[in-house]
């Protein structure tokens, strides 16, 4: 195996093939604070992409009810499981080291296994195959809380106060994390799966698969899935048409993808982000991901410590127990909750960028607005700004305007009742 | 005793450079042979019990899982299977057979695997790498599925392992329950779009294909499916034959001459245990021997070497290594091992 540089993990990990590093990243940011389940994503991903025989229980998108709810079921307990396993099989524990700080490390280093150092003997990656009942019910457990300590009727004596709640759920929108160091890729015996040098997008080669079903078994996130039509196995796409811009609306620049630019809630961003030849992010804070991920640092990997180094990034629910969230998304959890709670000026500007538009914004600029507000977060005093963020597309052209307060409109009098 | 594992320590290291050093392709054995009778009437292409099959003498062949290339399986199920092979002037056919508890013919649901069996032919004559070929030498591999075989039947689709499924509609589809071949827009079943075997109504339950190395398995294309064959499962037992014309054309086929010997190699899957890709059990080479044409053998001979360790390379004949380099690389390696191999002995690890 050779070795690459993990930078979510702070430290080089073995993976079968050398780096080689795309020149351009598809990288996405869900606000998970936001989300308010209603499945549009899902459905526009499924209206696109998956409604063919054979891809009847396919969810390339798909949100699900956390802790409990899981598609396939249990797929992150499953594999957090086996990782343990591997670990207290070798007399380790998986803690991160926050004395390693810096850009190459910014959630500090990970000493645990990921999912190819656990892996069994002679198999390049650790992982299982859910059969098909796992696959069914895609939203079990939809809505279902954790349960509620109260008294003996049930009532609670203190009441229910953030930061975090008694009892808690949330959704966790999810698809394939187009992965820097994909499990799937390491599995496949046959490589016929493939990262793109233009944007890293993962594809599976429908001419090459065989349907062996070793990426079903690798990809921890449980995001390649086998048609039984076919004979092979499928996997989310990235709506590469859209990110090419090959699509007709997108007036020839890079779209957002089905599930992203559906979102009702407004809750995702897509783009592309550049890659430096080492595979770090390059430097660039007017990048509106760039901003959140690298500057504010409020967007964080789903399950770091697997290895393949994902490239979707979540704003942590902040009414979510800490410790739940710091094995979901690592130790940057804390210091997220608290820059999300109390935006600093310029966040506050870029999360109103979230769905303006449907073309992906690679650069944005900020026009000073007054103090609107003001008001204590935690104890402390915070000022709101009605400034004004302005997006630009792939071309450097405007594509979205927006200030922070929500202009108000009201209609005259004389056309109270007009449509 | 400990002088003695060091020894055989350095030497099992040496002897491994030394062979990659002179380009010889590791763990090659001549085996058995299997002696293709000579018959005149047409060759029981799909019975698998017909009583020709009883002028050829059986040879088993004994298995092994797979342990040199990941994904490795450790575990796998078909220990041996008994080869018996058959030919008049046009044609050459191979039955194998094998024990099997369970009938694994579908591969429609996601923990579904199938039962297969495959023989493989170096292309040329060289002497090549029993593991799917090397770089720059290229083997056939004719695999039966069972899948396959019952899809010559009857596709098996979504409505076979569900057969209480219920759908309102799929688009671009010419029927109501498709199958991959039956849409009007191809690209929404994208496997049959590309030309994958795998999606494409079955002309053969046997897949014609060309190796030359991990990782490079690749059908050939559909006007490339040369080869025949029909399989049947009773009592516990695969019954398989391959059927094949004796000359062909293109470079990735074996084409044969019965005046020659001809190195063959076997591999078998059980789907049970989720047997599938290198996660099988293989034979060595053995040799195929026409019954009553063989004037000389002129068997492409291969240097019998004893494995010692599973240190199998790929080597890449027509590259002759750079003798100095490697003579510098080998002096530097052996001069390290045995440096190794000392330091362990002062800190009292070797064992």
């Amino acid at each position: 195996m050779a070795e690459v540089y993990n930078w979510q993990l702070g430290r080089k990990m073995p993976y079968p093939f050398p780096e080689a590093h795309p020149q351009k990243q598809f990288a996405a940011v869900f606000n998970i604070n936001r989300c308010i389940g209603c499945q549009t994503c899902t459905g526009a991903c499924k209206a696109t992409w998956t409604f063919s025989k054979g891809q009847e229980y396919m969810w390339w998108n798909n949100v699900e009810s956390k802790p409990y709810g899981g598609y396939p079921q249990q797929w992150d307990i499953r594999i957090l499981e086996q990782l343990d396993a591997a670990q207290q099989a070798a007399g380790t524990t998986a803690t991160w080291d926050s004395t390693v700080t810096g850009d190459a490390a910014p959630y500090g280093a990970y000493n645990g296994m990921t999912i190819f150092e656990a892996a069994p003997q002679m198999q390049n990656v650790l992982g299982y195959l859910p059969p098909d009942t796992e696959w069914r019910a895609p939203n079990f457990y939809e809505d279902t809380s954790t349960a509620y300590k109260g008294d003996d009727l049930g009532i609670s004596t203190e009441g229910a106060s953030l930061p975090e709640h008694q009892t808690w759920f949330f959704y966790l929108q999810r698809l394939c994390n187009h992965c820097t160091y994909p499990g799937c890729l390491a599995a496949c015996p046959r490589q016929a799966i493939y990262k793109r040098p233009e944007d890293g997008i993962v594809l599976i080669d429908q001419a090459r698969c065989r349907g062996y079903r070793k990426c079903v078994e690798a990809c921890p996130y449980k995001k390649s899935m086998f048609r039984g039509t076919t004979r092979t196995s499928e996997k989310c796409v990235a709506c590469y048409p859209r990110v090419e811009g090959a699509d007709p609306l997108s007036d020839g620049v890079p779209m957002e993808t089905r599930c992203m630019a559906v979102c009702p809630g407004k809750i995702r961003m897509n783009g592309l982000v550049d890659i430096a030849a080492d595979g770090s992010w390059v430097e660039n804070p007017k990048h509106p991901l760039y901003h959140l991920v690298k500057v504010e640092k409020v967007a964080l990997p789903l399950y770091p410590q697997f290895g393949t180094e994902p490239n979707i990034y979540y704003i942590p629910p902040r009414w979510a127990p800490r410790p739940y969230l710091r094995q979901m998304f690592g130790p940057g959890v804390d210091e997220a909750i608290a820059r999300y709670a109390a935006p600093s000026r310029e966040l506050l500007a870029v999360l109103q960028l979230f769905r303006a538009t449907q073309k992906m914004i690679f650069r944005f600029e900020i026009e000073a607005g007054p103090l609107v507000h003001e008001v204590p977060v935690n104890g402390k005093p915070w000022q709101m700004y009605n400034d004004t963020v302005i997006g630009f597309d792939a071309k450097d052209r405007e594509v979205a305007r927006l200030s922070v307060v929500e202009p108000v409109h009201e209609r005259p009098t004389a056309r109270l009742n007009s449509i | 005793m400990h002088k003695r594992n060091i020894v055989l320590f350095v030497g099992i290291v040496l002897g491994a450079l030394a062979l990659l050093f002179f380009n010889i392709p590791i763990a090659s054995s001549q085996g058995a042979t299997l002696v293709a009778a000579r018959v005149t009437e047409p060759l029981p292409l799909k019975d698998p019990t017909a009583a020709l099959w009883q002028t050829a003498t059986p040879l088993e062949v004994p298995l092994s899982a797979q342990a040199v290339a990941a994904p490795v399986l450790l575990e796998t199920n078909v220990k041996a299977v008994t080869a018996r092979a058959l030919y008049n002037d046009s044609q050459l056919a191979i039955l194998v057979e094998w024990n099997d508890t369970t009938q694994n013919d579908s591969m429609v649901r996601v923990q579904d695997f199938r039962d297969a069996v495959a023989v493989q032919f170096p292309i040329g004559d060289q002497p090549l790498f029993i593991c799917m070929g090397q770089v720059g030498g290229n083997v056939n591999i004719w695999q039966w599925k069972a899948d396959w075989q019952k899809d010559s039947t009857a596709w098996q689709d979504m409505q076979t392992a569900y057969p209480n499924m219920n759908v309102d509609q799929y688009p671009f589809a010419r029927v109501a329950m498709p199958a991959p071949s039956e849409y009007d827009d191809p690209n929404y079943v994208p496997a049959f779009a590309a030309n994958n075997l795998f999606a494409m109504p079955r002309v053969s339950p046997v897949e014609n294909l060309v190796a030359g190395g991990y990782g490079t398995l690749t059908s050939q294309p559909p006007a490339g499916q040369i080869v025949g064959g029909f399989g049947a499962w009773d009592n516990n037992t695969w019954r398989v034959i391959f059927t094949r014309d004796l000359a062909t054309t293109g470079a990735d086929n074996v084409s044969f001459d019965p005046a020659k010997l001809y190195p063959i190699a076997f591999a078998a899957w059980d789907g049970a245990n989720g047997e599938r890709n290198g996660q099988k059990s293989a034979s060595q080479w053995a040799n195929l021997q026409f019954e009553g044409a063989v004037a000389q053998a002129t068997q492409p001979t291969s240097p019998e070497v004893t494995v010692t360790e599973p240190a199998m390379r790929i080597v890449e004949p027509g590259t002759p290594p750079d003798t100095t380099s490697t003579l510098v690389v080998f002096i530097i390696l052996g001069g390290l091992t045995l440096l190794a191999a000392l330091v362990l002995k002062a800190r009292g690890n070797w064992e």
